[in-house]
Formats: structure tokens, sequence, C-alpha cells
């Protein structure tokens, strides 16, 4: 059922247009172009930052409860073994220890360093540890394979000996996953396709062939995966659990333990950073839900199981690594004929290691397009959903192939990718970055210091960002108070996982009360809050804000009744809404005296966020959802006689539909780009292919960016007007890491002349690509 | 980490006593290397009496409040503050002293509590980020620290604003760079660095 339809104004900087669009009843009319607000998309600080600042935010690791047990988890220390004996008796009987549980029984096959095999509860985390090794374990070690290409030969070792269930979280890209069909190792999903890529292949006159690898990336959140399990009773728990989805933690343990779902309550009130592992009661590689509910059971006392770092890199999920063949043709003119890439990725137990859209949906001018993604399964940790899954690693192989057919067509790149890119909106950020970063001119001066044979190199790169709309729709029940005493205040059980919706939020509430930020009190983190959506596919603002406006907007209806009626105004039209309260004629009401009026103890209201409504200008690929724009310029410096290479600068550009807090989400792409910067350079999980492990589970040897590492950056935000939902917000968590990588690597290029077709851009392969030294297989 | 023994940091201390350790490690024939600034407060004599295993006393000054514990010798610091003093704002994130997550002050010097056996700081004053604010007033660097968005998730905001604190007590913070240096042992996952560098800048501009 649809109400009477509206007028939109939509679009981005002076390209706007009307579009009509009809609303469900009762759904505010969305604010567009014509909107002029006054507190939404301000830079507004966080509304929750004392708490952080002060020490007194409370994140799972910091729960403290009254007989609390430390639970910890022995795991196979074997890339590839059958259990043989599993003893617990000594550990049950270890100093402190209250429980013991089996996770793996004589006869299973354990398939990575790291998988769950036994795990104790004991008074303190040092007890628990100490427990494990009094754990009588044997294993019969069975042949494995590590490295993916290696996975990929017909005689591999095989990894699972049936068919494979595919495990997908709130953090996948929606619709990105299907059938499948398995041989050897080797899982292949189907293809993204576009015309006949063979006939565009045999139509070019110039092509490009090359293969691509990243690396395997760890999420590498500095809070652990952590969950802490109290029973109130048999049937009912609270959970304390360090999620980017409270509600998924819910669902998981009530299945698990055969709860009613509203029986499971879920806390969350601050979260150490998740980029997309957080999802369930679980960790991808480990029980971690099961394990604390049934400790907790047995123990009859909750228990914390708080993973440690090198636990994390082992078990709780990775970005995977990929080899990507990527066959490019075009015409002598420069017409892309052809866009062809076969990628191979493990995803190590798990499945997953698809590379995107990027070179199915950016470069659409191209007719024929074919994109192959096969998972590799090798004998390490799963996968799992990471800041844009697949995307930065499609990124970079796609746009550094571009690059070098470009050279071969003697065209600019950024000509090329203009010429075959058809969102407005993009197109409008690569003529804007052109001008803003001086492109043409720092590419010459690059041409011209490679010439004279230079030690320092300087090079200029751009790549594209593609993702979708993914806010949901019908998932989100926000509840907005106003009390008699003008106390405000909005409940919804989401979790901020530190992109700031806390803030936002009270910004939505507080524009809609004409009220200042301050007043407005935020409620989150708490499954008995009104459900909510996961922190997964940038939808957290664009799924919860429409909610919350729409719940702000029914109390306003019922403030604006009574307005009326103590004003003595004919209608809500003769009001006059301002920061002190409302006014109609010559009489006015502060907004706490409005308040007194108010029956009972509050307005209270709820609202919902209806279906996603308009997909203005383009969809996404493969989909009805709006597609989001977004292109990074990267200028490097590389010293030819080392191979660093160092980043000096990303001129990020973009589309989040409208900006909602201005200083949180810039906060948020120079994330994504410090993120990006890091894949680019120095991450990578480093395994022993002969004993299998890995080698670099920690934080020292596992390289993530520092304070020094980071380039100048520079945010534009190219503001679009969707129509999508009743405040305009989109997404931008993902968005904002996934061309980065790909933009340093072309800038490596333009510098050095040669590519570094391998992630990350380490001193060895810079070298090996100048000659210097030879290279390495990888 | 199962059916082979592993020899961890605090079971080899719990094994022998810390005072052992310490002990064990001097070489008497040479010269004594003088301690690094604001360890020599921190660090007991090595001639003095044997700690452990078991709990023995402690005392030490926690944001000007004077504690007295009784803590086993192999306990690090960080673990006495989250575990036993409730004070949770430090951080455990990699547990051997490369992210800075945990980063306390002890006679104004950051140091890395995770790395720190609590009887270190016998008589010494250690500053948590529970202790910057006074009487519920920010400091201006927690002030500015909000103001200019140097947290995301707030996981390293601890560790970070106490090394940041201490650089502003030696007058440090002269331009980026300094900052820069300053919490190069500090690690962020959400990429809050460069306004972080920005708070700070402007905290030292205002006096803080």
């Amino acid at each position: 059922m649809t109400g009477p339809t509206t007028t939109l104004k939509v679009g981005f900087a002076k390209q706007l247009r009307d579009i009509q669009v009809a609303l469900p009843p009762g759904e505010p009319r969305p604010w567009d172009a014509t909107d002029k607000l006054e507190i939404v998309g301000k830079p507004i600080p966080r509304i929750e930052a004392p708490a952080k600042v002060t020490g007194a935010a409370k994140y799972t690791h910091d729960i403290r409860l009254p007989g609390l047990l430390h639970a910890a988890i022995l795991r196979s220390p074997h890339p590839c073994a059958t259990l043989g004996a599993l003893d617990l008796e000594a550990a049950r009987r270890a100093p402190g220890v209250v429980a013991v549980l089996a996770l793996a029984k004589p006869g299973d096959r354990l398939l990575f360093v790291g998988q769950d095999v036994a795990a104790v509860a004991a008074s303190t985390p040092q007890q628990a540890q100490d427990a494990l090794r009094q754990i009588s374990a044997t294993y019969k070690p069975e042949p494995f394979v590590i490295g993916t290409a290696a996975a990929m030969a017909s005689d591999a070792p095989r990894v699972h000996t049936g068919k494979v269930e595919e495990r997908s979280t709130e953090g996948d890209e929606p619709g990105s996953s299907g059938g499948a069909t398995q041989k050897g190792n080797i899982r292949m999903t189907p293809s993204q396709k576009k015309g006949d890529v063979d006939k565009g292949l045999r139509m070019a006159r110039v092509t490009h062939e090359a293969t691509y690898t990243t690396q395997v990336h760890t999420h590498s959140a500095l809070e652990t995966h952590s969950i802490v399990v109290r029973w109130d009773d048999p049937k009912h728990m609270t959970v304390w659990c360090s999620t980017q989805g409270i509600f998924s933690v819910r669902d998981e343990l009530a299945e698990v333990f055969e709860l009613k779902a509203q029986d499971v309550h879920v806390i969350t009130d601050f979260i150490g950073g998740g980029f997309g592992a957080k999802f369930g009661a679980s960790a991808p590689g480990s029980r971690m839900g099961f394990v604390a509910g049934e400790l907790a059971r047995l123990a009859r006392a909750p228990v914390a199981l708080l993973l440690d770092r090198r636990e994390e890199h082992l078990c709780t999920g990775n970005r995977p690594d990929s080899i990507q063949r990527v066959t490019l043709g075009a015409s002598p003119a420069g017409e892309l004929t052809a866009i062809k890439v076969v990628a191979h990725g493990s995803a190590g137990i798990g499945t997953g290691a698809g590379v995107g859209r990027n070179a199915s949906g950016i470069y659409t001018k191209c007719q024929n397009i074919r994109v192959e993604s096969h998972d590799v399964f090798t004998h390490a940790g799963p996968a799992t959903a990471f800041r844009a899954p697949g995307h930065p690693q499609g990124a970079f192989a796609l746009e550094l192939a571009l690059d070098e057919l470009a050279v071969k067509l003697g065209k600019d790149p950024l000509d090329l990718r203009i010429a075959h890119n058809e969102h407005p909106v993009r197109r409008h950020q690569f003529e804007l970055g052109r001008e803003k970063f001086s492109w043409d001119k720092r590419r010459k001066q690059a041409v011209a210091q490679h010439n004279s044979g230079a030690r320092l190199r300087h090079g200029v790169g751009v790549a594209a960002s593609i993702w979708g709309d993914f806010g949901r729709g019908n998932a989100v029940t926000a509840t907005c108070s106003v009390g008699r005493d003008g106390s405000i205040e909005l409940r919804n059980g989401l979790q901020d996982i530190g992109g700031g919706i806390t803030t936002v939020v009270a910004q939505v509430v507080a524009e809609v009360l004409h009220r200042p930020v301050s007043e407005v009190r935020v409620k989150i983190g708490d499954s008995e809050l009104g459900s909510s959506v996961g922190s997964g596919g940038s939808n957290t603002t664009s799924s919860v804000t429409p909610a919350v406006r729409a719940a702000a907007e029914a109390v306003k209806t019922q403030l604006t009744a009574l307005a009326v009626k103590q004003l003595g105004a004919r209608s809500s039209a003769d009001l006059r809404w301002d920061s002190k309260g409302v006014s109609a004629g010559k009489k006015s009401l502060g907004f706490a005296e409005l308040c007194k009026y108010i029956s009972g103890e509050s307005i209270t209201a709820t609202g919902t966020r209806p279906e996603t409504y308009g997909a203005y200008p383009t969809k996404f690929a493969g989909g009805n959802s709006y597609q989001i724009a977004g292109v990074q310029f990267a200028a490097i410096e590389v010293d030819t006689w080392t191979g660093l290479v160092r980043v000096q600068s990303v001129l990020a550009l973009h589309d989040c539909g409208r900006v909602m807090n201005e200083l949180t989400c810039r906060s948020q792409i120079q994330g994504g780009i410090i993120l990006g910067t890091s894949y680019a350079l120095t991450e990578q999980r480093v395994m022993d292919p002969v004993h299998g492990v890995m080698l670099n589970a920690n934080l020292d040897a596992y390289k993530i960016a520092g304070a020094r590492d980071v380039p100048d950056m520079e945010v534009v935000f190219t503001e679009v007007h969707t129509g999508a939902n009743n405040t305009g917000a989109i997404g931008i968590g993902e968005p904002a890491t996934i061309p980065t990588a790909a933009a340093i690597a072309c800038a490596l290029y333009n510098a050095l002349g040669v590519p570094v077709r391998s992630l990350p851009l380490t001193p060895d392969r810079v070298l090996a690509a100048l000659g210097v030294v030879p290279g390495h297989t990888g | 980490m199962s059916d082979s023994p592993r020899i961890t940091r605090r079971s080899l201390f719990r094994g022998i006593g810390s005072v052992t350790v310490v002990a064990g490690c001097a070489t008497p024939a040479k010269p004594e290397p003088q301690p690094a600034p604001g360890l020599a407060a921190a660090t007991p004599p090595i001639d003095g009496v044997a700690l452990g295993p078991g709990p023995a006393a402690l005392r030490f000054t926690l944001n000007g409040a004077t504690q007295t514990v009784e803590v086993a010798p192999s306990t690090t610091l960080l673990d006495l503050l989250r575990h036993q003093l409730n004070a949770t704002g430090s951080k455990l994130v990699c547990d051997r002293g490369a992210c800075g997550a945990c980063t306390v002050l002890v006679g104004g010097v950051p140091r890395p509590s995770c790395m720190t056996l609590a009887h270190d700081v016998a008589d010494a004053e250690v500053t948590t980020v529970e202790g910057l604010a006074s009487a519920g007033k920010l400091s201006v660097l927690q002030q500015a620290f909000i103001d200019h968005d140097a947290l995301q998730c707030g996981y390293c905001t601890s560790g970070m604003l106490m090394s940041c604190q201490a650089l502003l007590a030696r007058n440090g913070a002269t331009d980026a760079a300094a900052v820069e240096t300053a919490i190069s042992g500090n690690l962020c996952r959400c990429g809050t660095y460069p306004n972080i560098v920005a708070a700070v800048l402007s905290a030292a501009k205002a006096g803080a």
C-alpha cells in the first residue's frame, strides 16, 4: 500500500531534477535537495566521546561480574590432523578450574592451526591458561596445503572431503553468493557476465593480459573477539559481546541453546572495532558462543571468553588472498572491447574469496565483461567479510591492468576511465579530482623524473570505488519519547562500532524537534531497546536514521497537536518552531513549558523504515539499490635504491548520500584510506608452508600502519540526494577503503614505469620490478 | 600451545620468582648500565627481599591515591589495574608492548603496562586514563580529542592519551612530526592518527 506521490528534488552538484516518489502511508517526506537542515550534517563531536576519553566506557573486555570465570580454548597446533585421544581429567582437577569442555571428538579431522579442541573455565585467566597445558591431546598429522596456487594442483591434499556449505553474515555484500560446484580444492561460483567476452577479445586490436596477486589481510581490530555469558536462570541468559550485530548474537545463542530469542539479552555498550569479522556470538573459526554459554551452564557461574592476539589472527576471519588473471581488449582508438577476470582466492577452509564488482560494475561502457571468482580451499582459518569484501583486491588488479593497457594505447589512464564509466557522480568526481590534484601536470612530471633516472621518484594514480546502498527496510524499530519534564530520549538496539551513529541519531532527533543535540539522550547497545540492523554492508546510517526520524516526527505530530491547543492556533500551519520552542501569532511557549502540558509521563512513538524507494541516479550492478560512487587519487614517492614506497597524499572524493555529520564522516573516510594504505604497503599474513603455521600472529611482525605511515589526506564530499529514504543517508564505511590500494599501485607504476603486480608493495617487490634483485614467487 | 609445553613470560616468572630473574640477567663483572629516565624510581633494588611465587605486598600511587595490594610477582601492572583494581580504561590488545593500548605513565614516563611487572612500580606514581580528568572536569587534551574527533571505536584512545599527555608535559608537541613520533608506539585500527595530531597540537597551543 502506498500513499500519494511526492515530488523530490534529487541529484548532485548542479545536476538536480525532480522525481516522483510514492511514499508509504505515514512516511515523512524525505529530506531532499530543497531542505536546509540546521543540525544534521554539521560537524558535531561524538556525544559518547567523554566516556571514551576518561576510560569509563565499558567494552566486553571490561565487564566484571561477581564470580566471573575466565575461559580459554585449546587450539589445534596442526594444519591438518586427526584427533587421537583427548583427556581432560587433569585439567578438570587443575587449580581454579570449574568446568571443562571437549570441542572435538577422537577421530575428528582438524583442518587448521587454531581450530577448537577443548575449553576450560577457571577463576583467573592465568589458571585457565595453565589448565590448558594439563590437557592431554594426541594428534595424527595429515598432509596439508597452505599456498593458494599449491592447493589448486590436482594432486594437492584435499582440504574438505565433502561439499562445503557457505557461511554468510551481515557483513557480506548482499546477493554476492550463489550456487557453486566443487572440484578438488576449487569451488567454482557463477560468474558476473555481460555480452560475449571471447568475441570482445577477438575484436580487440590491443590487448593486455597479466596476473595480479593480493595477500591475506587480517582484521586486527584492537579489541579481540570476546563474549561474556551469564545464565540468569535455565531459560534466560544475559550476554555481553564485542559485536557488530547485537541481534545476530541473540539469534545464534537462542538457536544453539534452544532458547526463545527474547530470552537472550545482549548488551554491547562499546565495541573496540570489528571491520566485518564480528557478527554472531562466535568467531568465524571458533565456536565462542557455544563455548562461553556451555561453560557458564556447566559451572553455574558467568564466564568471560576473551581471545588473545594470536587467536585473533588465526581463527577470527581475514580478507582472502587472490590470484587474478586479467585480460583486457581495446580498439586502437582506446575503446574497451573486453574485460575478463579469472580470480582464484583462498578463504582458508571457508568460502567467499570473490573479488567484488569493480571489474563488472564500473567501466560499463565496455560491452563484454566476464568475472569469474573461485574459492580455493587451504588449511588455514576461514576468511570472513572484511570492510568491502572482495573489492579492494578486485580494484587493485583491474585498475593497475587498466593503467598498463592505457600505456599500450598511448592514452591517459584517467581519460580511459572517464570514457568507460557511466555513473554521472563518479564522472563528476574524476573531473573534479583531475583539477584539484593537478593530475595532468603531475603525470608529466613523473615521466620526466623517470627519464632523468632520479633516485627518488614520484607518481600519481587514480582508482574508483563501487558499493551499493544496502539500507534495509522493515528491520529497525526506533522509539522516541519526550517527557513531561522536557527530556528527550531515543532508544534502539543498535551498536556503534566507531562510525559515530550514536551522535548522528541524536542529530536527527534534534533536527526534528528543534532542540540542541545535548538535550537528546540516546540509548543503544541493548537487544531490549528495539530491533535494529547489524553494522555491515555500510548500512547502519541508511537503515537506522530513517526509522529514528519517523519516530521523532510521530512525537512531533503529537507535540504539534498539543501546541495548537495550548496556543489557541487554528491549525498546525500557524505554528512556528525554533530552538526556543513554538509560537503562533504573538503567543509563544518554550519547549519545556509545552512539555508540561503532556498528559501522563511522556509522549512516546515508534518509527520504522520502509523499503528503499529510489535509486537515483544509478543502480548498483546486479541489484535495485543505488550505486555509491567514489574516486581516490594517490601520490607516492619511491626510493629506487631501497625500494621503499611512501604514500604522500590521497585525495578522496566520495558520495555517501546526505552527509549526516561532517566530522565523523570525514573521520570514517580517513580511516578507510589509512586501512587501504596499510593493506597496500605492509600488511600480510605470513604462513610457513612447511609447518602450516602463521609466522606473524601478533602486532609487531604483522605490520599495520602507524601515525608516520599516514598520507596527507583531503576528503571531498560529493553529496548526492538519492530519494532513497527519508533522511537521504547512504553509506561510506566500505566505499572509502576500496580504491586506496589500487590508486597507490597505479601511482607506483607511474613513478617506476614498470608495474608491481603483487600486494603488498614491499621493497623487495619494487626492486625486483626494477630488475635490481631477482623476484620471488607469489 | 597444546601437546608441547609452552613457556610464557608469566609461567617463567611464576616458576622462579621475579627477583631471581632480574639477578640472573645481571652481569656482575660489567658496570651497571644506567637505568632509563623514569625507571630509576620504579625498579626495586635487585638485592632486595625475594618475592613470590605467591602474592606479596605492593604499595604505589595510582592517580594520586595510595594503593596497598597483595599481588603475585608474575602479575603485570596491566593485569593488576584491570583485574584487581577495576581500572579498565587501560586496554589489553597485543600483550607484548607492540601496540601501546595499555600505556600508562610511571613517574610521568609512558610505559606499556602489559610489559611492566606490578612490583616494578613499587613506591612509584602511576597515572592511567582514569586520572586525566580532575574533579569531573576533562583535561584540555581530553577535550581536544573530542573536538577533533581523535577517536572512533575508542579502544586505542586511553593509550594514545597517555603518550600524548607525556609529550605535552615535556613541552614536546612542537609540530606534527613530534606528535607522530610520540605516538609511533600506539596503533589505531580505525585510522584516527591525523585527528590525534591535530588534537595534541591544539592542546599544546592552549597551554595544556
